[in-house]
């Protein structure tokens, strides 16, 4: 058996017609490492691959036993992992980018460009007037978190500094609230006469610029021409998504909450389908109205999958969040004594809701921040499970994020998986200790090491773009539980890398039931592998979250940055 | 172009909602209604006024038109805003959990739109237990405390009134009385409407109208506007400006909606109150001055 060097394809074509047979159609990757996640063969150093699969993981002569193949050295100085699974995103991480960044925390665009955190109000006015659009009408900023700026509130005037003639807006990063110009309160007709509070007023009465919740932004995104409906579903949003993917290392990644409208899904199809594009999307459609037509119509989607747009399980929307004091908590409560949170779907639903998916055959995502709302959901599937006995169902509770040891337990015995939010931890740790849950539940917030220990099938997240996609970042998180102001919360929910890193690969994969074909590296899985500049296996706790990602491998094809 | 007024039918899962919404699409009022609804399946459309029907709509031949909420409820209110023709009224439909007034807040900020009522539908039989568990009692007490009238399926109105006393809530008819839910939400007549078949017009209410009302000034207006008396359920009133023009008001339960008109075609007032708390001599006192 003779190994073809490969020089780039052509010489390795030249070379193959030269001899007279047939190009092999099997290649073979050398790495620096490969770390497989696999037990059987933990470390390797290379892996070949035909079809855009896997063929076999080894050494050099990997691929021996199956003919000749093409070496390619691509990827030699690399380490390989398995291709990284975000359990828990939206296609909207992919959208914003038409938009200006002014979050405080520096952020990475598609393209590679760092865009630097921004943290006065100042530096807001000057990004946003540097990267105005020539030709657009209005200039719209997302990502701005007021709790970071040191001067005082944003309002309108510091925005009429951007602009005096167009339409200014900047979103919060929660989405609940943006802030616009005097052009923009113009247009939507805002004054001191608006009934509504959202439209916040000033000691003089006039709107300051500050829109609170949907009902008082509407009226302005309207008029500037944003629809958060349609903003996911386009062309661009999707081949950013891509691209934002290859840039963590990602290979499959969810859009968790999705109309999915016929014309969508032929636009996914077409997009996701060229051979090119480097990702695999797993949708779930947003579960509102009846629940039967619900589960139709996700059948009915579920038909529709392809290898790199897998369609058919649905998101259960149950509280709100903590950080906005609406999630669903037990008691005691929050500690300002705040009302407990908003269902944004009554128990009564959820159950309606988990009974006929379980009935039906359909996946789902069910979101739960509040200790209650895991409560429930969990008494929903127990309830569903006894009514229609589905062992394999895997339904998911994302966020988990204040789930104790004994809900746990109880996710485990139903095989229920819960995919936690530890980059909460990081971002939002200081404040859940100091303002929402207290300093006891915090500690106790998104508690890997427990759902770990108690066997329940844990996976760990971003929700990008809430907080940015980077899966080595999030597994850093459940690591050192360190938050913003360098405390570390609850050291003994701290969990080793080895462990963080199955969570962000095979860990994720079984939470999408795709754990048959992606998340370790072992003969008959995809081809799909982060390409990283060093080994996070060894390169220390405190700095997983560096490890350079060079790119992926999806399919077998190579996405080098 | 005038706003179109926007209502809100509240109340929590299976309170009758879809039942009141069935009502009121079978009465006869002349109205292009929108209807934004959790799930078509239940409601009845007429075979013979389809016009046609998509995944998230439903056209009908009167003009009427149904939908289900396609992402986000209030980018689909403002699909209905950019039909042309434009409805005559857009009715939502909150979910069972929602509160209403959160929905009803859009039309007290976008310009094209007027708010025009929150109808809570309060299921009598089982209110208590609902009012009784603490995951859900406040988000119900939410839905009737937005309320500007309550309609109550299943028992009668005095049971769920006496239980809900104190509350501070709006006042509450049975939903069969339909009359008094038109009177709030679409401010006409209660006289110009035929009850829909099978039901019967409730005593419960009473009202009073002047259909050549005198010109008021701002300060006028003001002075009545600051003093509505208890029990009004809903004004309606195109009326000259003694500085020119006219005023256009409408009030719902603690909403004023006050606009300048150039033009109106037909002026009028038009009240509408509870019979235990307003009499028609009441109303008139109050409007036409001592």
């Amino acid at each position: 058996m003779v190994a073809l060097i490969d020089f780039g394809d052509r010489i390795g074509k030249a070379a193959a017609q030269l001899r007279g047979r047939p190009m092999s159609d099997i290649r073979v990757f050398k790495a620096r490492k490969i770390i497989t996640m696999d037990r059987l063969r933990p470390v390797a150093s290379h892996v070949a691959v035909r079809d855009g699969r896997i063929l076999a993981v080894g050494n050099s002569e990997c691929a021996a036993p199956w003919g000749d193949f093409v070496a390619d050295d691509r990827l030699a100085d690399a380490v390989l992992m398995p291709g990284l699974v975000e359990g828990h995103a939206h296609l909207m991480a992919g959208a914003m980018w038409q938009f200006t960044y002014v979050g405080y925390h520096d952020r990475i665009d598609p393209e590679g460009k760092t865009w630097a955190g921004i943290d006065t109000a100042e530096a807001m006015i000057a990004r946003l007037k540097s990267d105005a659009p020539q030709s657009n009408e209005k200039i719209f900023g997302w990502g701005f978190d007021p709790i970071f700026l040191s001067s005082e509130r944003l309002n309108r005037s510091h925005l009429d500094q951007v602009s005096t003639d167009r339409p200014v807006a900047v979103l919060f990063s929660n989405f609940h609230l943006m802030c616009v110009n005097s052009v923009a309160l113009e247009m939507a007709g805002y004054d001191a006469q608006t009934p509504l509070e959202g439209v916040v007023k000033g000691p003089d009465g006039t709107p300051t610029g500050e829109l609170q919740e949907m009902a008082a932004m509407f009226p302005v995104l309207r008029r500037m021409g944003i629809d958060f409906r349609t903003l996911s579903q386009s062309a661009d949003a999707i081949e950013n998504y891509g691209k934002i993917a290859v840039r963590a290392g990602v290979t499959t990644m969810t859009d968790l909450y999705s109309m999915l409208e016929d014309e969508d899904i032929a636009l996914m199809l077409r997009l996701t389908g060229a051979e090119d594009y480097p990702l695999r999307i797993v949708q779930a459609l947003g579960a509102s109205g009846a629940p039967a037509q619900v589960a139709d119509k996700a059948l009915a989607l579920r038909e529709r999958s392809s290898d790199k747009l897998r369609l058919g399980a649905v998101k259960l929307m149950t509280d709100g969040s903590i950080q906005g004091w609406t999630a669903r908590v037990r008691w005691p409560g929050y500690i300002g004594g705040q009302p407990n949170g908003i269902w944004n779907m009554a128990p009564d639903e959820i159950f309606a809701l988990t009974r006929e998916m379980q009935h039906r055959g359909v996946q789902m995502h069910i979101h739960v921040n509040g200790d209650e709302a895991a409560e429930v959901s969990l008494d929903a599937l127990e309830a569903a499970a006894r009514a229609h006995p589905w062992p394999g169902a895997r339904h998911v509770l994302q966020h988990c994020q204040m789930m104790d040891r004994a809900l746990f337990e109880r996710a485990a015995e139903l095989g229920v998986a819960c995919n936690i939010f530890a980059n909460h931890l990081w971002y939002f740790g200081d404040q859940h200790a100091a303002l929402t849950i207290g300093p006891d539940r915090a500690e106790r917030m998104d508690a890997v090491r427990t759902a770990i220990d108690t066997g329940v099938m844990v996976a760990v997240h971003s929700d990008a773009p809430v907080t940015p996609l980077a899966p080595l970042f999030t597994a850093w998180c459940a690591v050192n539980r360190q938050t913003m102001g360098g405390n570390v919360l609850g050291p003994e929910e701290c969990i080793s890398v080895p462990e963080a890193l199955e969570l962000i690969t095979l860990g994720a994969a079984r939470s999408l039931r795709l754990d048959h074909e992606i998340g370790s590296i072992e003969p008959g899985k995809r081809a799909d592998f982060a390409v990283l500049g060093s080994d996070p296996s060894t390169i220390g706790a405190a700095e997983l979250k560096d490890v350079p990602v060079l790119g992926t491998v999806s399919g077998g094809r190579v996405h080098l940055l | 172009m005038s706003p179109v007024p926007l209502s809100v039918i509240g109340g929590y899962l299976g309170a009758g909602k879809t039942t009141l919404i069935n009502q009121l699409l079978g009465l006869d009022h002349g109205l292009r209604l929108a209807i934004l609804v959790n799930d078509f399946g239940a409601i009845n459309i007429d075979a013979a006024l389809l016009q046609s029907a998509s995944e998230d709509t439903i056209e009908l031949t009167n003009g009427c038109v149904c939908c289900t909420m396609s992402g986000d409820l209030f980018f689909t209110i403002g699909d209905l805003l950019d039909r042309r023709p434009r409805p005559d009224h857009i009715l939502v439909e909150a979910s069972g959990i929602a509160n209403p007034a959160k929905i009803a807040a859009v039309s007290l900020a976008e310009k094209e739109l007027r708010y025009a009522g929150i109808i809570t539908v309060i299921d009598g039989l089982n209110v208590e237990r609902q009012l009784a568990d603490p995951r859900i009692s406040e988000q119900v007490k939410d839905q009737f405390r937005s309320a500007d009238l309550i309609a109550v399926s299943k028992t009668s109105r005095e049971k769920v009134a006496s239980l809900l006393k104190g509350e501070g809530v709006a006042p509450c008819v049975s939903t069969s009385d339909i009359a008094a839910v038109t009177g709030v939400i679409f401010g006409n007549s209660l006289l110009s409407l035929d009850p829909a078949p099978g039901t019967q017009p409730h005593p419960a209410y009473v009202q009073w109208s002047e259909p050549a009302p005198q010109a008021l000034s701002k300060d006028d207006l003001d002075a009545r506007l600051s003093s509505i008396p208890p029990g009004l359920l809903r004004l309606k009133a195109l009326l000259p400006n003694t500085a020119g023009g006219y005023w256009e008001i409408h009030v719902v339960g603690a909403q004023i909606d006050l606009r300048k008109l150039e033009d109106v075609q037909s002026p009028g007032v038009v009240a509408i109150g509870l019979r235990d708390t307003l009499s028609s001599a009441k109303l008139r006192a109050w409007w036409m001055g001592p």
